[in-house]
């Protein structure tokens, strides 16, 4: 065992143990700190894996705004009562059933060599002894219009699946206004929904969130040629928004207003759009010209933010006034 | 393959409209507006099955212009084009009946029906894994959204559905790492190529199949559809028996068929095929138990997707191509008779004021039209002659009979049969019971009854085009 291999067995325990914390913490807001913790750990792991973009966003949406999610939902829920010495009735059978996979896997791994090859053997994936998908990927990204591969994955080669997944914030959106149906029996004024927030919590908030938006600009600009992009930085928006909602220094957003409800729909609308010019008068669907294709992504990009940022922050501290059509 | 763009990309650009006009546009336009929207991506896709017909082959597709393996890859090919026309059709139907009967349906059921038009039309289109991820996870977030849009009574199996939702879409993706990471590619059509059977491929293949056998409520993971389904408006109900369910079942098939090899493919077909088998035979009881009428209906989904698994466990085990045939025959005969079913189910409901099946008692002098709709779509279920579920049973059948050490499998597909014929003449045979007949509490709505009876009738007219539609399937649908 090398030295090199300590901070990865010790990110590993760590993760294990705040997974278990999480599960079996006694109390619900001690699950929720473990549960954060837990997303801190899976970002670290992320960055020591070499996946920057995957880290930053797990830091923002799997550890920041999850977190407030639980909190928000864990003030509605009624008091919770003792859960000492609750039963667990499954835990006997799943741990068996734990052990039993764990021993097939390992039968498995010991009498057939060819898992151990397919993280050695690189000519196994291979495109039948074409090149790999990260040669290709190296091979068209001055076509690409950006110099980042991973924007230039999610943005040009593999565009048709970021635009699905606007659509899957949508719907996220969507189904959770669904749970207000109808319009709001009192409309509370314009006032903040949270109790007074503390002095201290308040001038932090004032100081944060300028630096979240400009740190959120900086990644996504910082997208077309490093880590970074729409995802991020639109989650970085979306916690700088939250934080200024929960101190009362934000008015509510809602969704009865009509440009709120085209920044929600911009990123796709803009995307689709695009698609179908492309369509119509371009060389075919998603194509873009070798020359607008850098300002074309820009452009997309700016617009999946602001939606990406004011989707987020309506799921996480949407209220029935806010979201009821 | 512009047309079948087009059939994709009105819907999607719909939903969004609709989003974007919120209560601007009265909920009476937003309806017009939607099911304008299906009727156009309709004859689109009529006239995207017109092309594949003319061609005589699977058009393929590079998104963006990118080479092979880069680039995500569209298939069109006559089954998918079949489907997309399957979808757009039911969709118009179903948003007639949603916007014009008594029924009636929130705001954001024309937006969500938007958006599972879009994403099932793009999942028919799809050749890639991931593509294919993203599209079943659009596809299971509007199913639990339109779940909900029934209100209270509906969120505990709606969050169900979620969660066992989310967690299938996990296994799945799962699987799609696992083989990407083996075999560097996510392209069906490669990926055919080159798969060997070794243990990360057959633990890949596994952790999908699991995911996907979730996801359309196969036996024995199908527990969370009858709450789920019956507790649904009809409209929706409707939607999600016909249409989402056999979005898995199309990858699950595009899998096993395509990306799996061979051998692999011949050890798990038998154990697919026997789960169908009890699938049909266990889905068909709780049916036949069943105290209440949609209750029924879901449960008899369960049942008649065995028939599905059945097909595809055979056709892995066979390497048959009829099998290919007489599993999409199966799908599109039971999504037209079960959106008959819900729609009469939800009808009877409203107008005789009951939930229960007891309560049809008379149900065919008081309301005749969806009893008749129900029972002439109940025959296509039990595949008598000349229905659309008769077509793909017998094609089903004939491999079964023509050998004698087939004749176990032909055993199953008789039971399943009695069973379907007894959980259907359990409800007719209560509704002619005239003595104490349950009167009516409202007056039929005609437009209802008549449009619950429409796919029924299509069901039976697929015999017209049987011919027609085992070549067309056969002819190049792999």
């Amino acid at each position: 065992m090398t030295l090199e291999l300590m901070p990865d067995i010790v990110l590993g325990t760590l993760l294990l143990l705040m997974a278990w914390g999480a599960l079996y913490a006694p109390t619900r807001y001690d699950a929720m700190a473990l549960f954060v913790a837990f997303g801190v750990v899976v970002a670290l792991i992320w960055a020591r894996l070499g996946a920057p973009d995957l880290a930053l966003a797990e830091a923002a949406i799997g550890a920041g705004l999850t977190g407030v999610l639980l909190m928000q939902a864990a003030r509605q829920l009624p008091a919770e009562v003792s859960v000492t010495g609750k039963r667990m009735p499954w835990f006997g059978s799943s741990l068996l059933f734990l052990v039993l996979t764990c021993a097939m896997f390992a039968a498995h791994i010991l009498t057939d060599s060819s898992f151990k090859q397919a993280g050695i053997d690189t000519s196994a994936t291979r495109l039948l002894g074409g090149p790999t998908v990260p040669e290709m990927v190296t091979a068209a990204l001055p076509n690409s219009g950006v110099s980042y591969p991973v924007t230039a994955v999610l943005l040009n080669f593999r565009a048709w699946d970021t635009m699905l997944e606007l659509l899957v914030l949508l719907l996220a959106l969507t189904g959770v206004r669904q749970l207000y149906p109808g319009t709001p029996q009192h409309p509370r004024a314009n006032t903040a929904s949270s109790p007074q927030a503390w002095p201290v919590l308040l001038s932090w908030a004032r100081f944060l969130a300028p630096l979240l938006v400009l740190l959120g600009g900086f990644l996504l600009w910082r997208g077309a040629s490093g880590p970074g992009g729409a995802f991020q930085a639109g989650a970085l928006l979306a916690s700088a928004a939250v934080m200024l909602r929960l101190t009362g220094l934000l008015p509510p957003l809602r969704w009865s207003s009509f440009l709120l409800r085209l920044t929600v729909i911009l990123g796709a609308l803009l995307f689709l759009g695009v698609a179908l010019a492309s369509l119509a008068f371009g060389d075919g669907w998603l194509v873009y010209p070798t020359q607008w294709a850098g300002a074309l992504i820009i452009v997309i990009e700016l617009a999946a933010t602001l939606s990406i940022a004011v989707t987020l922050s309506l799921l996480v501290i949407g209220e029935s006034e806010d979201l009821a059509s | 393959m512009t047309y079948a763009l087009v059939s994709l990309s009105i819907p999607l650009l719909s939903a969004l409209v609709l989003m974007l006009a919120g209560a601007r546009l009265s909920k009476r336009n937003a309806g017009i507006m939607a099911i304008l929207t299906s009727l156009l991506s309709l004859v689109a896709a009529w006239f995207c099955l017109l092309d594949v017909a003319a061609a005589n082959q699977s058009i393929l597709l590079n998104l963006g212009g990118w080479e092979n393996g880069l680039a995500i890859r569209l298939r069109l090919s006559p089954l998918s084009s079949l489907l997309l026309l399957f979808a757009a059709f039911m969709h118009v139907l179903i948003g007639i009946y949603a916007g014009f009967s008594r029924q009636s349906v929130s705001r954001d059921f024309w937006t969500l029906s938007c958006v599972l038009h879009g994403s099932l039309a793009a999942l028919w289109l799809s050749a890639d894994l991931f593509n294919l991820y993203i599209t079943l996870e659009l596809l299971g977030l509007t199913a639990v959204a339109m779940v909900a849009l029934a209100g209270k009574k509906a969120y505990k199996p709606a969050s169900n559905y979620l969660i066992l939702s989310l967690v299938a879409s996990l296994f799945y993706l799962l699987g799609v790492a696992l083989v990407y990471g083996r075999y560097g590619s996510l392209d069906v059509v490669l990926l055919g190529l080159q798969t060997q059977s070794d243990t990360t491929t057959r633990i890949a293949l596994l952790v999908m199949t699991a995911g996907l056998m979730l996801k359309a409520a196969l036996w024995p993971l199908h527990l969370w559809l009858p709450a789920a389904h019956a507790n649904a408006p009809t409209a929706v109900s409707a939607l999600l028996s016909g249409l989402v369910v056999k979005g898995p079942i199309f990858i699950l098939w595009l899998l096993w068929s395509e990306v799996a090899p061979v051998d692999l493919a011949q050890q798990i077909g038998p154990v697919l095929a026997v789960a169908g088998m009890i699938a049909l035979v266990a889905g068909g009881l709780s049916a036949m138990r069943s105290p209440y009428l949609k209750t029924l209906v879901a449960y008899s989904t369960v049942a008649q997707l065995g028939y599905a698994m059945m097909a595809l466990g055979l056709l892995m085990t066979w390497q048959l191509p009829q099998m290919h045939v007489a599993l999409w025959l199966f799908v599109i005969a039971h999504g037209l008779a079960k959106a008959t079913l819900f729609l009469a189910a939800g009808e009877m409901q409203t107008t005789l004021g009951t939930k229960r099946v007891s309560g049809l008692r008379g149900a065919t002098q008081t309301v005749p039209v969806a009893m008749f709709a129900f029972a002439v779509a109940g025959g296509s279920l039990i595949g008598l002659p000349p229905s659309g579920g008769f077509l793909a049973k017998w094609v089903l059948l004939e491999p079964m009979l023509s050998s004698p050490q087939n004749w176990p499998w032909a055993f199953g597909v008789l039971l399943g049969t009695l069973v379907s014929a007894a959980y259907i003449f359990r409800v007719v045979a209560i509704s002619f019971d005239r003595a104490r007949i349950n009167p009516p509490d409202v007056r039929p709505d005609r437009l209802g009854h008549w449009l619950a009876l429409l796919p029924a009738l299509m069901v039976w007219g697929m015999a017209l085009i049987g011919e027609w539609l085992i070549e067309f399937l056969s002819g190049g649908g792999v």
